[in-house]
């Protein structure tokens, strides 16, 4: 479970670097950037998150 | 008064520094406050900021720099300079009778119920087809120009009440008779007639 939060909060960080980085321009192709790019590792990471709460068997730390 | 802007970019920070702690800690989620954490780093803070960014592109889709940032067009952005008080997109622009960093949207949204979502599904259309698809040429509208669009503005305005627009006021508000395509007011863009045009040059 802490590798699939870890990978989750890469995914999101990524997310938030395309976010970022999609704002600083005005154009279409940003736009189209931030909706697909970043989608997509929004919406993984959130599942992936969402995936390891429901996976771990236990709540508290693997051992 | 801080930039709307700037705050998207700190509320972005802000959601990766909180991702990092998760990132850096995992083992923080042992607790149940981690717990919590967790869930608004990897979940509520996300789905915020993401919808944040996102309001923040489509209220920007709505600007003339937007619009004319596909180079397909460019044409159509010269075309609101030409220097003849006949082209139709030109005068508004020109004299501010429509925003000048939202004059593509302004005339090219539908006013009806769900007009402004339709356009920019239209947008994301044409995005798709600029860079998938062959874009037509020459472009035309999807449907013919509504009268609607024009009457939203000057639908009551002293200046269009002349004998002549009231004579056909009916015609035109059904859409019978076209604003653009009548012979009345039918130099739109005119892109293929731009070699010939002269430009006003904004002094600022």
């Amino acid at each position: 479970m802490l590798n699939k939060l870890r990978i989750s909060g890469v995914l999101l960080v990524f997310g938030f670097v395309v976010e970022a980085l999609s704002l600083c321009w005005n154009t279409a192709l940003s736009f189209m950037s931030f909706v697909v790019i970043g989608g997509l590792f929004f919406g993984s990471g959130i599942l992936l998150f969402l995936y390891s709460l429901v996976a771990s068997k236990d709540s508290t730390l693997e051992s | 008064m801080i930039n709307p802007e700037t705050l998207v970019f700190v509320l972005i920070g802000a959601s990766i520094l909180l991702a990092l702690v998760v990132v850096i800690r995992p083992s923080i989620t042992a607790s149940r406050e981690g717990k919590v954490i967790a869930f608004l780093a990897l979940f509520i803070v996300p789905v915020v900021t993401a919808g944040v960014g996102a309001s923040e592109h489509i209220e920007r889709s709505e600007q003339t720099q937007f619009c004319l940032s596909c180079h397909i067009m460019e044409p159509y952005g010269k075309s609101l300079y030409v220097d003849d008080p006949a082209h139709i997109p030109a005068a508004h622009f020109q004299n501010h009778r429509i925003p000048a960093d939202q004059a593509c949207y302004t005339c090219h949204t539908d006013y009806a119920m769900f007009g402004t979502m339709r356009a920019k599904l239209e947008g994301l259309h044409h995005v798709y087809v600029y860079w998938f698809g062959t874009p037509m040429s020459p472009i035309r509208l999807y449907h013919p120009y509504n009268n609607r669009e024009c009457l939203h503005c000057h639908a009551g305005a002293r200046s269009f009440e002349s004998a002549t627009h009231m004579a056909m006021m009916n015609d035109l508000k059904t859409n019978k008779l076209s604003c653009t395509t009548s012979g009345c007011h039918d130099t739109i863009h005119s892109v293929d007639k731009l070699g010939e045009a002269k430009f006003w040059k904004p002094l600022e």
